[in-house]
């Protein structure tokens, strides 16, 4: 099985030894999570001529000692371009950085494996390992102890990132990677192409991507999107991220972002800026699960599951009342276990007045409460004790560790 | 009383203030006065007077102009000089290009524990202990600490350079003369002079400042809108820097030169200094000499893995583990291991060190220039930002000077002309 460095430039010859060219690329058309056949060589003439793509089938040896053609040139119905689906293997993704999906990570590659697969020359796998370095260099006998080793990423498994995939391609590849990891990588990645990667996306999965960028790229991906491209996106984030990113921006910039954002959402958005990033207001989530007290138990599990997608996750409802006044919390558990006749008020616990947190409290006063309570979510109220939001624990983790 | 600490606190914002954006111009200018650059500019001045001060004007042109280039290419690109050369120049030109840079880039970094054995045996510290310290220093401190504010803080020491610009003024030297010899081109063709003016500029415009102003414009997530402020910033840092180097050239000028003292070690170089400080001179020097090369000592073990990394692929970052950033880490503790073993040999001239590696950078610049040269004029990659008629003459310019002053270099030693 041989490598692209050993095929490329190598003499091309025709069935009657006539010098056809040299090989200056290989051509294929990918398909998201498939090995995919080899479709045509590129081959130069001259030095600086046109190129001239033939395809496949016509190809008798593939191999590191020869390349051939199985008829002659004249009676090959070559064609002299390819329609934009097409990659080519050494101009996009020879030497370019690719992602690799198994291992979570952006790598560079330096060769490529081409072997046979149900019958057909295919790219199997991508050399990123420093033995294809050498190999590449010719230096590869300065290894004699054998110490490099060939570490391949099966072809299926990565991702070109300047390649000129169609977006399906891209993104349901792309989606079976958690939305954090896939957020590492576009971090790693410099913003051209990390925003490249965004888009590929549908807006709902870039939404949750960008989400978990860190908060000085995401600036600058949704500046480089442009606000057309940015504003669907960040119609699909929640509340807080929307706040945090537009705190962050000019305030034209932010405007322009928010415009195209629903009555309702822009409403909380708009309610939310005002706090400062590090009080309880700057951190908390307004959409939280609400129950009266009136109701009962079976009234109430009803109502949950209708709300249940809107949250991430569900551990507490808060008990208000008409005012939106705070009374108290139910936890799941206890919702769960309770007969369905009770009413919420009597099951409800009332919450100690150290444990609240307030909507100006300043993070530290918040972690020393939320630490010395043992709570994973507080209820945030305002002066006038009416709730605006919870804080979960993972609220305040980002805030203290921002780049994990 | 409340007062004052108000007025200090106001203070102290605007200290944070200036160091918050003191952005990459200012920092690689400034990393430029390490240990080579101040042993270098002593060098040119206590040698050949301000004979090469011409130079040094036309090399603040080149400086300002290669840096602004590589800004350039970092804001459009969004990408560190390593990781484009590989993609548009393939695997064999990148490393040659990673080679130049390793050369180089461990040459510098000799020099700096030079620079730090060199001051601290001016208060009598032997460098059988000053360079081992300095280098696990290095280390723990990149590995364990902030990056970012040891660089402060060494940036905040490097003020110490104003020292000459003081001590030029109470010298009083001729200014006079000093401006005539900054218009007036005069060459010897010696192997000394050549010497002495490639270490001047590969001191000066250097192979790895290229690569770290534009992973540093990249790492900030600067975009092409800031490209106006980014500019006027690496040709302030250009011209600050410079002026620097002028003071030095002209204080030693006028002290060593003029007494015919020739610098064999670091203390000769201190002497400039005794007009401001006395007998002070020598402390003052030992200081400044020993954060100039802890700051180099720091940024370019790092920037060097950095830049290989990027070009070749592999894992980087302090925040990347062991196993997956073994080549990193590796590379960082080799250019920080290899270095400070290599001053450690017994016998050793750290002048030589310090002067010939600046050699080292000036000759292998050139080549690393050539590759930003044909990145800026590849329409393809930079759009509406090619480089424009002037960069490219400029920037040329410097590239065929160097290569003429390196061939020159070679016929005079061949030819044994030495004086």
């Amino acid at each position: 099985m041989p490598y692209l460095s050993d095929l490329l430039n190598n003499k091309v010859w025709d069935s009657a030894d006539d010098k056809v060219g040299y090989l200056e690329d290989v051509i294929v058309e990918p398909k998201p999570g498939e090995y995919v056949p080899l479709k045509y060589l590129a081959i130069r003439k001259h030095r600086k001529g046109h190129l001239i793509f033939v395809p496949y089938k016509y190809v008798e040896n593939f191999t590191k000692e020869e390349v051939s053609l199985k008829t002659r040139l004249a009676k090959i119905p070559y064609l002299t371009s390819v329609d934009h689906n097409c990659i080519f293997l050494r101009q996009n993704v020879l030497d370019q950085q690719i992602v690799d999906i198994s291992g979570a990570r952006v790598v560079r590659v330096n060769d490529l494996r081409i072997g046979e697969f149900e019958g057909e020359m295919s790219v199997l796998g991508i050399d990123v390992s420093f033995k294809g370095i050498l190999r590449r260099l010719g230096i590869e006998w300065l290894d004699f102890f054998g110490l490099a080793h060939v570490h391949f990423i099966d072809w299926r498994q990565a991702q070109p990132i300047h390649g000129t995939l169609k977006l399906d391609t891209v993104s349901k590849n792309l989606n079976r990677l958690h939305p954090a990891d896939l957020a590492n990588i576009i971090e790693t990645l410099n913003v051209r192409h990390g925003s490249k990667l965004v888009t590929s996306m549908d807006s709902e999965s870039a939404a949750s991507v960008l989400q978990e960028v860190n908060p000085h790229l995401r600036k600058s991906l949704v500046k480089y999107l442009g606000p057309e491209e940015a504003s669907q996106i960040v119609a699909k984030m929640s509340v807080e991220e929307i706040v945090d990113l537009a705190k962050s921006m000019h305030r034209e910039d932010a405007d322009l972002l928010l415009s195209s954002l629903k009555q309702r959402k822009l409403k909380d958005v708009e309610r939310l800026i005002h706090y400062p990033n590090n009080t309880a207001g700057g951190l908390m989530m307004v959409n939280f699960m609400m129950l009266r007290p009136e109701w009962t138990v079976l009234h109430a599990v009803s109502e949950v599951k209708k709300k249940s997608s809107e949250f991430d996750s569900l551990v507490y409802a808060y008990v208000t009342d008409e005012n939106g006044i705070f009374m108290g919390v139910v936890s799941m558990r206890n919702l769960l276990i309770s007969s369905k006749d009770k009413t919420i008020k009597g099951i409800m616990k009332p919450v100690a007045k150290k444990t609240i947190i307030r909507v100006n409290e300043p993070i530290e006063e918040i972690v020393k409460t939320m630490t010395k309570y043992n709570l994973y979510m507080g209820a945030v109220l305002d002066e006038d004790n009416k709730m605006v939001g919870v804080i979960s624990i993972d609220d305040i983790m980002r805030h203290l560790v921002p780049n994990a | 009383m409340i007062k004052l600490k108000e007025h200090l606190r106001k203070y102290w914002l605007k200290v944070v203030f200036f160091l918050g954006v003191v952005g990459p111009g200012i920092i690689s200018a400034n990393a430029d006065n390490d240990a080579g650059g101040i042993t270098t500019y002593s060098i040119v001045g206590a040698h050949f007077g301000t004979k090469m001060l011409w130079v040094l004007l036309i090399i603040t042109f080149s400086l300002a102009v290669t840096q602004e280039m590589g800004v350039r290419l970092g804001l459009v690109t969004r990408q560190g000089l390593g990781g484009i050369i590989r993609e548009h120049f393939g695997i064999r030109w990148t490393a040659f290009a990673m080679l130049l840079m390793l050369i180089a880039n461990m040459g510098t970094i000799t020099a700096e524990f030079a620079g730090v054995s060199a001051s601290l045996s001016m208060v009598d510290v032997s460098k059988y202990w000053s360079v081992p310290l300095a280098a696990l220093a290095v280390w723990l401190i990149l590995y364990k600490g902030s990056f970012k504010t040891t660089q402060k803080i060494f940036l905040m020491f490097s003020a110490f350079y104003i020292v000459y610009i003081i001590n030029g003024f109470i010298i009083g030297p001729d200014f006079g003369q000093a401006v005539k010899d900054m218009v007036t081109p005069t060459i010897e063709w010696t192997t000394p002079f050549l010497l002495t003016m490639i270490a001047l500029i590969g001191t000066t415009i250097t192979p790895w400042g290229q690569f770290f102003i534009q992973s540093y414009v990249v790492d900030k997530g600067l975009d092409v809108k800031h490209y106006r402020a980014e500019k006027g910033e690496v040709f302030l840092g250009a011209f600050i820097t410079n002026i620097v180097s002028f003071f030095i050239i002209i204080c030693t000028a006028a002290t060593l030169y003029k007494h015919g003292i020739q610098i064999t070690d670091a203390k000769d170089a201190a002497m400039a200094l005794e007009p401001l400080a006395g007998r002070f001179a020598q402390f003052l020097f030992a200081f400044g000499l020993f954060s100039a090369s802890m700051l180099g000592a720091f940024i370019l073990p790092v920037a060097t893995s950095y830049a290989l990394c990027e070009a070749f692929g592999w894992d980087s970052g302090f925040d990347t583990n062991w196993e997956r950033g073994k080549v990193f880490y590796a590379i960082i503790l080799a250019s920080i291991i290899i270095p400070a073993a290599i001053v450690l040999l017994p016998g050793i001239s750290l002048i030589k060190i310090m002067i010939l590696s600046q050699d080292v950078n000036g000759i292998l610049l050139p080549f690393i220039l050539i590759f930003v040269i044909l990145l800026l004029n590849n329409k393809k990659l930079m759009g509406k930002h090619t480089n424009t008629v002037l960069g490219n003459i400029l920037s040329w310019g410097t590239v065929l000077f160097i290569i003429a002053a390196t061939v020159a270099l070679v016929v005079t030693s061949i030819l044994g002309i030495n004086a």
